[in-house]
């Protein structure tokens, strides 16, 4: 009975990584650019859930979406000012400043956290849950109302992501910008404008889940940390890029460190993904859905 | 050198050594306060401190100061980090010559911290630091007019002992305050209830989620669970021991050691989950307090709105204990001022001691601090309105405490 209530929750906290997950590696898989800030638009969207609620007196329901719109936001704002001088004027990857990312989303995420710090203040703010079910029982296993509805989103959000890419216009493009920037833009597609829905989607995925999990894990500036380190754990493993590889380590991660956390031992319970981390890397450095790929 | 230059020289030497003695004396006396004011520090408490280190400043400054010199403190930000709060003690020591330093509130923190007063013979006011590890360290600098683990824990140990409770499992922050009042509690424990069961489970102080730590008391709850942890790591642990039905509950009891109960956002981040909850704490409105005590609670509610708590008098009365030894001193020499928080009878907010000398955990501690048990009864309820079942000098009384139905 324990194991499959760990197993359930596992399941559940590696929706909510999938979620994070998911924007970052599409955000390196696209645009070849690994984002520091990443963890920032999840505490943005926090914010913006929790206080559009609690101060502005919007129903949750309400604020859900705004903090969608809060994240597609800062997405779009990053890309357009931030990214795209870095690959102004250049057709291909390799010439690309792409160096120069790592600076300036690390430079962003400490701006964002110092300014909410600064401007919100530290104190943690509980966002207000969806459900007003504080508990149940699904079966055997207990939980609250607010975890039920954030599992349902999370994973309505991945199918609509995966049909957005897989079905889509912008889908195709984004597709096609992977594959082959300077190709898409002589296939006349404005690989600008796919890198900015790149940036906007992710903004949006790590904005829902911040405002989701806004009542479990209150906002506070430094929120964004911890989901963002375990985004790069999952993005390694799943592999750099790809979105089923995320989304399946997501998961994986989520039933390790659940099982770790109670056979093994608690405290050592933010290691194991770093083990398995390590062992992935030895034996399929490319990751579990990656590509091994060589350039020259 | 001509003998008028030399005359020269001479006389501005000496006008620029009086000058600069009188700008001295005449200047404000600077008191270091070291406190969170950032993550991932307790920002909370860090506030608190603040609040209640201000209040009791102006009183002081409004009545005249302290032989005629206004006080002025003197904040670092020390982030509830260990190296963060021995460098900030560090400056504010020997870059803002300030003549004691206070308003340590996180113990690992004031564990470092009092290395450095220690290294440079400073006063030392701990005003919040729980572990006994700081008064175990039998430094001379330190004084410890707050609380320590072994008076929450012995408090909690009578009441567990009282209860009949015959399991009780601990969750504790991993840091020398977090372990340390978890392992008191154990000891006391057996003396006081020897067929009492007991473990604690160490918990990352920065963790978000403790399901995988919860969910194994789903199948066997124990008859107690006590919280040794502070926000926001413990409001995520209380939400998800009742998300889980673990606790508060019909069958269990918690207990919170950590004195979590009257912070100004324990509410905002509870809402049902703190219903029922028994807590330590060290400051109640019924409790018996000096009329002094009762002025300050009062500055701090029309000030800030909301009900004073433990931490603004602690703060205050570091002030006021500085103030007060370099009123006995005479003067802002460390030795002096270490002698006179020694010698004297110190007229706190809270109530009047006497510094022990006793070595161990024992050592420049306030030893029969006040204390309250109480239990909060309603949601949303405020301090004033909770169930007090024993204040210093009062009876337990376990047979008004309530329990969830279910």
């Amino acid at each position: 009975m324990l194991a499959l209530d760990l197993f359930v929750n596992g399941l559940i906290i590696g929706l909510f990584y999938a979620l994070m997950a998911v924007g970052l590696t599409m955000v390196f898989g696209i645009l070849k650019v690994v984002n520091f800030a990443h963890g920032e638009f999840y505490m943005v969207g926090a914010y913006t859930y929790t206080l559009v609620s609690l101060k502005l007196g919007i129903p949750p329901w309400v604020a859900l979406p705004l903090a969608a719109l809060a994240g597609a936001g800062i997405g779009w704002l990053t890309e357009r000012l931030l990214m795209r001088p870095l690959y102004a004027g250049y057709s291909s990857w390799g010439l690309m400043k792409d160096e120069y990312a790592v600076v300036v989303t690390f430079g962003l995420s400490l701006l964002l956290i110092n300014l909410f710090d600064k401007v919100i203040g530290p104190y943690p703010m509980r966002g207000p849950s969806l459900s007003s079910v504080t508990r149940m029982s699904v079966g055997p296993f207990m939980m609250s109302g607010q975890k039920i509805i954030t599992a349902i989103i999370a994973v309505i959000l991945l199918i609509a992501l995966a049909l957005f890419i897989k079905r889509s216009l912008w889908g195709r493009w984004v597709q096609a910008v992977a594959q082959n920037r300077f190709g898409a833009s002589i296939a006349g597609i404005d690989t600008a404008r796919a890198s900015s829905i790149i940036f906007m989607a992710s903004g949006v995925l790590a904005a829902i889940a911040g405002a989701l999990l806004a009542p479990v894990i209150n906002a506070a500036p430094d929120v964004g940390i911890f989901p963002a380190v375990k985004s790069y754990v999952i993005v390694v493993i799943g592999g750099m890029g790809s979105v089923p590889g995320s989304i399946l380590a997501a998961l994986l991660l989520g039933v390790l460190e659940s099982f770790g956390a109670v056979y093994l031992s608690y405290d050592y319970r933010d290691t194991y993904g770093l083990v398995l981390l390590i062992l992935i890397l030895l034996f399929r450095p490319q990751g579990l859905f990656g590509e091994r790929t060589r350039e020259v | 050198m001509s003998l008028q230059r030399f005359a020269m020289l001479a006389s501005a030497a000496i006008m620029s050594a009086a000058f600069g003695t009188a700008s001295a004396a005449d200047g404000p006396i600077r008191i270091g306060v070291s406190i969170a004011q950032s993550p991932p520090g307790s920002v909370v408490q860090g506030t608190q401190v603040k609040q209640g280190a201000e209040i009791m400043m102006n009183l002081i400054n409004d009545a005249g100061g302290v032989m005629g010199r206004k006080i002025e403190l003197i904040y670092e930000d020390d982030q509830g980090i260990p190296e963060k709060g021995r460098a900030a003690a560090e400056k504010l020591i020997t870059r803002d010559d300030v003549v004691a330093v206070t308003g340590g509130h996180q113990s690992s923190v004031c564990l470092a911290a009092i290395e450095v007063a220690h290294a440079y013979k400073m006063p030392y006011v701990n005003t919040n630091c729980w572990s006994d590890d700081i008064r175990e360290k039998g430094y001379n600098e330190i004084f410890n007019p707050g609380n320590y683990n072994t008076r929450v824990s012995s408090a909690m140990a009578e009441t567990i002992a009282a209860l009949g409770v015959k399991s009780v499992v601990a969750f504790a922050e991993n840091t020398d305050y977090g372990i340390g009042q978890a392992k008191v509690l154990g000891k006391f424990l057996k003396e006081m209830a020897p067929d009492t069961s007991y473990k604690y489970e160490a918990l990352d102080r920065a963790g978000k989620d403790f399901t995988p730590a919860v969910l194994p008391l789903r199948g066997n709850p124990p008859e107690m669970v006590v919280n040794v942890m502070l926000p926001p790591a413990a409001y995520i642990l209380m939400n998800q021991l009742y998300e889980q039905g673990v606790a508060p509950s019909a069958k269990t009891w918690f207990y919170d050691g950590a004195g979590i109960a009257d912070y100004p956002d324990f509410w905002d981040n509870v809402k049902e989950a703190g219903q029922y909850m028994l807590a330590f704490g060290l400051y109640h409105p019924a409790m018996p307090m000096p009329d002094s005590g009762r002025q300050v609670g009062q500055i701090y509610q029309d000030k800030y709105g909301n009900e004073p708590n433990r931490l603004i008098f602690q703060a205050a009365d570091s002030i006021l204990l500085i103030a007060k030894a370099i009123e006995a001193a005479g003067g802002t020499d460390p030795a002096a001022l270490i002698k006179a928080m020694d010698d004297m009878t110190f007229e706190s907010i809270r109530g009047t001691f006497k510094f022990s000398q006793e070595p161990g955990y024992t050592f420049k501690q306030w030893v029969d601090i006040p204390f309250a048990t109480y239990q909060m009864t309603e949601v949303n309820q405020p301090l004033s309105k909770t169930l007090l079942i024993q204040a210093t000098g009062q009876e337990l009384q376990t047979d008004k405490l309530l329990r969830p139905a279910n």
